[in-house]
């Protein structure tokens, strides 16, 4: 297990975020974290990237305990995240944008993937060829999304944690998105998703952990957990 | 519960929407010009850039033969050590977007050092110099601590306090620091037979210290070290999921900025010969906010246009001060609203619009 995650709690003042959440993620799958509004998927995210503290709970990465670090030393550490609302430098180039990234990040070197000679080879990779000279915050939304992952992917990632990444693309956009995503994988970088698109989550991913209330209801493949009574409770309530 | 459940069927073909399968070409398409600098340390000046620094080495070098007379001459000097400040307060605000109203009291740090170590153990100034610009650094370190916790307004309210403070301290410091009478400074010590009482020659050592902070801003804002100050003044969370230690690089763009505030408060002791805490008050902080902003603070050459805007426009318009700062008021909303950039970036915006209608 490259990422375990036990007994992981967070709380916002009285407000209980995350209950004591298990998970554990593998470097060649694609795992996805569903589950309603407010059920404590991105502060699963923050708590392991190393924005909040967790209250209690340890989360081990290739074996280390990197639980409470700041965000920055976990990103070296190779997780790398991207965020809900599509953040970029917005003043800069796009090109500056993923140099940044490549200039920090992970430095040494790890499994065996393609080593990104330089920033427009990212853009290419992620569909932005030629707009490097644009402004990042002069892109249209879906360019910015794309932008995400590539200024993720300079920052030279053996984890990558999405956030949302279809939220707010149109049908075109999220099928090149889920092309984009199915090659992490291969080229050694897990992925740990969280989307609300259903299609996206069932196609992509080989398991699903669905957390209600900061607590986990649910794990295994796909096609199990969305026929768990448990799970269609959550999302369509109880039979009247 | 005899209801299909609300989801899709699971694992439908991967290419239910379009055809997934056509894969786009890894390889990237020829590199962009733009692109090829990227094993260089620094970006090397464009042809443009090289242009406009001879234009400005000459215009600074030149200026004393221009017969300026003892008061415009005494003026340029004022302006050169201003600028040399504005130069800090230009990387912080401008590139690492920590803005500053209470940038006079790492000059009053920087100028009080030399004047004490003259005063009390007879250090001059070439001793003064590399001392002092170190200890503003090494305050404006430890005032830069709060900005961790505190970030955009309330670091602006702190940096104004600090300043008070220290004025207030200044002038209770009695015999130490001169209290609200100040402290005299002698003159610098000749070196290679340069007698630096003679106006020219200080004008020079002033052009001299400037050029270097113009060559220290150049390659900072060009390195990756300038592009992490940007990351951070673009967006902090962004930049520290890709590994930045924001923390780290913002107290080192502080400590740069109050190195470049010590030194230009060396010079200014030194040529005044006399120095007061009212000359490192609120005030003084609020024209040195206002300069960077006048002349924009992301471009090169925006701290020196804005120091010499502020400095010689009620000269040459003959403005009492009281309709200087009223000027200055009317000229600062102005550029806000017109020029967000300052006026070098609104100078560089009419020159790419001139180049682009040349070219149709």
């Amino acid at each position: 297990m490259a990422l375990q995650i036990t007994g992981l709690r967070k709380e916002f003042g009285g407000v209980v975020a995350l209950a004591g959440v298990d998970v554990s993620i593998e470097l060649d799958r694609i795992v996805g974290i569903i589950g309603p509004n407010g059920s404590g998927k991105t502060t699963l995210f923050n708590v392991v990237a190393g924005v909040h503290r967790p209250t209690s709970g340890r989360v081990l990465w290739q074996g280390k305990d990197i639980t409470g670090k700041p965000a920055y030393q976990i990103a070296r550490m190779g997780i790398v995240r991207t965020f809900q609302q599509a953040m970029s430098y917005r003043g800069l180039s796009v090109r500056e944008n993923v140099r940044i990234a490549s200039e920090h990040g992970r430095s040494y070197g790890g499994a065996a993937r393609p080593k990104w000679d330089s920033p427009d080879e990212i853009l290419a990779f992620v569909g932005l060829a030629g707009l490097g000279n644009e402004m990042a915050g002069s892109m249209p939304f879906g360019n910015l999304r794309r932008l995400g992952v590539a200024v993720a992917l300079a920052a030279n990632p053996l984890l990558l944690l999405l956030d949302e990444p279809a939220a707010g693309l149109s049908e075109n956009e999220i099928a090149e998105l889920m092309e984009l995503i199915l090659r992490f994988p291969r080229m050694g970088i897990g992925v740990c998703l969280i989307d609300h698109d259903m299609f996206l989550m069932s196609t992509l991913c080989e398991r699903l952990v669905v957390l209600n209330f900061g607590t986990k209801i649910a794990e295994g493949p796909p096609t199990l957990v969305l026929n768990d009574p448990k799970v269609t409770e959550v999302y369509l309530g109880n039979e009247i | 519960m005899n209801e299909t459940p609300h989801f899709p069927e699971p694992a439908p073909p991967v290419g239910r929407r379009r055809d997934i399968a056509s894969e786009r070409p890894v390889t990237p398409p020829a590199v962009q010009s733009e692109a090829k600098g990227r094993s260089g340390w620094v970006k090397l000046p464009s042809r443009e850039e090289t242009v406009v620094a001879i234009v400005a080495v000459v215009f600074l070098v030149g200026f004393p033969w221009c017969n300026p007379g003892y008061r415009f001459l005494s003026l340029a000097i004022t302006t050169g050590f201003t600028s040399i400040a504005l130069y800090g307060l230009g990387l912080q605000f401008g590139q690492a977007g920590i803005m500053s109203v209470g940038h006079a009291a790492f000059l009053g740090i920087g100028a009080y050092t030399a004047a004490i170590m003259a005063g009390r153990f007879g250090l001059g100034f070439w001793v003064a110099l590399p001392f002092s610009a170190l200890f503003s650094a090494v305050i404006a370190g430890l005032i830069g601590l709060p900005s961790l916790r505190v970030g955009g307004q309330h670091y602006i309210i702190i940096t104004f306090c600090f300043c008070a403070l220290l004025n207030i301290a200044l002038t209770n410091g009695g015999s130490f620091t001169g209290a609200a009478t100040g402290l005299d400074v002698g003159s610098i010590d000749p070196i290679f037979g340069i007698n630096f009482d003679q106006l020219r020659n200080a004008y020079y050592l002033v052009v001299a210290v400037l050029l270097i902070s113009l060559l220290v801003t150049y390659l900072i804002t060009n390195s990756s070290y300038g592009r992490t100050l940007r990351a951070i003044r673009e967006n902090e969370a962004l930049a520290r999921a890709v590994g930045i230690n924001t923390g780290l690089h913002k107290i080192g763009a502080l400590m740069v900025s109050g190195a470049f505030a010590g030194v230009a408060g060396v010079l200014q002791a030194y040529y005044l010969r006399h120095i007061s805490p009212a000359l490192y008050g609120p005030f003084p902080s609020l024209y040195l906010a206002l300069m960077v902003m006048l002349g924009g603070a992301r471009l090169l050459y925006g701290p020196l246009a804005g120091a010499i805007i502020v400095s010689f426009l009620p000269e040459i318009l003959k403005l009492d001060p009281i309709d200087s700062r009223i000027a200055y008021g009317v000229g600062l909303l102005v550029v806000i609203l017109l020029l967000p950039g300052g006026v070098s970036a609104g100078l560089l915006d009419i020159y790419r619009w001139l180049l682009s209608k040349r070219r149709r």
